[in-house]
């Protein structure tokens, strides 16, 4: 696969080319002081230099809602199959890391037909990060670059991209930039650079240990004084899960029509924080208090998940549950650290 | 077998939720195939003593609509508080932080205070006089809502109302926080079913659909603290919609 080089200038053609072409193409914008992946029609307004978005890409592969299936009350159902092909430009290495472990979780023993149909139609453009945001820690986790799952990889050197395409589908999209030349040894090497640097310095909150260590952390972990300390500012409003690259959870619920004879089952994000989440038939919630809700999410990040899909940490440092928690004790660093302190 | 029956009937509210329903337009067409609805004082000039569903708007605050309230119940199979007025008492629980009612009543009637319809008790939800068996909240209702609790209920689903707070709505549609702009929001502790229009409008939840089954109170002040913001600040915001 080749590595090339554009300027910003053809870079941008490109976009604008992209966006005029019947490809949906969705790209990070400013909304408001922050940054939200959302459909482009401009090129002008892609900002591959920001921080963080407000939601990961993720919304793009299990969106906030959809509809599984179509029914008839007490009669057939036709499975909702979703196909709209799209670009995705500007993932972060960190939410590249995270799309890449739904892949394995959703494709393990019961294959997800929704999510896998999306996945698959999705063309995935990573960029390295330009701008740190305030509470990445994607350093701490090895995730300030990755090597798989995207068909192109972006790299801003100053004046040019680095342009590396991946797959197939990544290399039949860079053949369509008019200017792209080889990359020199010298482009290759700045690349390496910024990717160092990020390495370095995505680095806001400094876990004190490999995350390969948090499993055999957490084993021990379980009755900590942390997690009752923490859970009593918790307003169980999942800002955490709903923010985090990695939380899947989804409920599921039945929406009849007018008709009264034909409906829809709707699938929508929930999130381990919020009260009713272990609730069961018989009104039985086997999570029903705060501190417990509130460990669950630090294990499934750092043990149970991880035993799921070859010990993969399912926390890329991206820092948006520090950011969104009204209450400031979601911080996964501060917590994994003080488990270490008294351990 | 026969529609089910169904009366609406307001109570002391700006009759605004009533007009949600109204707003429905054309999915009236579809409500009315499915329901007989019997009477509606908003919508039709018919009465009637026979329904199987009776929905309520407004609170209640006068003995005599105690009394209408009672004989509403014991005539309805299902009764139906609708919109922030009969599900907690709403706007009009304002007064409830009043000690002397009648100056309440002088200040905002004047001399006229003292009519005899204008003799009220403390503002009551609904279910502070009847059993209610569910609430649809807001302040107004939200169409879409109502619409989706009418149609589980006709088909014996029990209907989704959500009992996690506006958060998980608002950071689904990646509204900015209003605590970032440091702001009491009450998104926190009230529940959600709205979609979040107000922090999308960029104001704070005001908490019109009242406070989730078990909100974290302890934790306001130590909150606040962090936003230099107060536990008063909170609880004036409460004051409009959660008033006791």
């Amino acid at each position: 696969m080749s590595v090339s080089t554009v300027t910003k200038e053809q870079f941008k053609s490109f976009v604008a080319a992209l966006v005029n072409s019947d490809q949906k193409v969705v790209g990070v914008q400013a909304k408001d002081d922050k940054f939200a992946f959302g459909e482009l029609t401009d090129a002008d307004a892609l900002r591959l230099d920001y921080d963080v978005t407000i939601l990961p890409p993720k919304k793009y592969v299990l969106p906030q809602k959809e509809t599984l299936m179509n029914f008839e009350v007490a009669g057939a159902a036709k499975t909702v199959c979703p196909d709209e092909k799209m670009v995705l430009l500007g993932v972060h290495p960190y939410d590249m890391v995270a799309i890449n472990q739904m892949d394995e979780l959703f494709s393990q023993g019961e294959y997800d037909t929704h999510y896998m149909n999306r996945r698959d139609n999705i063309t995935i453009i990573v960029c390295d990060v330009v701008t740190p945001s305030e509470n990445v820690f994607a350093s701490s986790m090895n995730t300030a670059t990755c090597d798989s799952g995207y068909d192109i990889l972006l790299t801003d050197i100053g004046d040019r991209f680095v342009v590396e395409a991946a797959t197939e589908k990544g290399e039949a999209l860079v053949k369509t930039i008019n200017g792209a030349k080889e990359a020199a040894a010298a482009d290759t090497d700045k690349r390496k650079a910024v990717q160092e640097k990020n390495i370095a310095s995505l680095n806001k909150h400094t876990l004190e240990c490999k995350p390969s260590d948090l499993p055999d952390l957490l084993e021990k972990a379980y009755d900590h004084p942390v997690w009752e300390e923490k859970a009593k500012l918790c307003y169980s409003c999942g800002s955490c899960n709903q923010v985090c690259p990695t939380c899947y959870c989804f409920d599921v619920q039945d929406e009849v029509n007018w008709d009264l004879k034909t409906g829809s089952r709707c699938r929508s994000w929930d999130g381990c924080l919020l009260s009713n989440f272990a609730t069961v038939a018989g009104n039985h919630n086997f999570r029903e208090n705060r501190a417990d809700r509130f460990r669950h999410r630090l294990y499934r990040k750092g043990k149970y998940v991880p035993g799921k899909i070859d010990g993969q940490i399912a926390c890329v440092g991206c820092g948006r549950c520090i950011s969104a928690c009204t209450s400031k004790i979601a911080n996964p660093v501060e917590i994994y650290n003080t488990l270490m302190e008294k351990a | 077998m026969s529609k089910p029956r169904v009366a609406i009937f307001d109570f002391a509210c700006c009759e605004g939720c009533q007009l949600q329903i109204v707003n429905l337009e054309e999915e009236i067409l579809n409500l009315i195939d499915v329901v007989d609805v019997v009477e509606w004082r908003e919508a039709m000039s018919e009465q009637s003593h026979e329904y199987d569903i009776a929905i309520i708007e407004g609170s209640i605050t006068r003995e005599e609509d105690a009394k209408r309230l009672e004989v509403i119940r014991s005539r309805a199979k299902i009764l139906i508080a609708l919109g922030a007025c009969a599900t907690m008492g709403g706007l009009n629980k304002l007064k409830n932080n009043f000690d002397d009612l009648n100056e309440v009543r002088e200040c905002v009637y004047g001399k006229d205070g003292q009519m005899p319809h204008l003799n009220t008790f403390k503002t009551k939800a609904c279910d502070e006089v009847v059993e209610v068996d569910f609430k649809i909240h807001g302040c107004p209702i939200d169409a879409a809502e109502f619409a989706q609790i009418i149609r589980s209920l006709l088909v014996g689903k029990t209907p989704f109302v959500p009992d996690y707070p506006v958060c998980v709505e608002c950071k689904a549609n990646e509204n900015i926080c209003r605590y970032e702009y440091d702001e009491v929001c009450l998104g926190p502790i009230i529940r959600a079913g709205c979609n979040a229009p107000c922090p999308a409008a960029g104001r704070e939840c005001f908490g019109c659909r009242g406070l989730v089954d078990n909100p974290n109170v302890e934790a306001a002040q130590e909150v606040m603290d962090k936003y230099n913001l107060t536990v008063d600040d909170l609880k004036q915001k409460l004051v409009l919609f959660n008033s006791k």
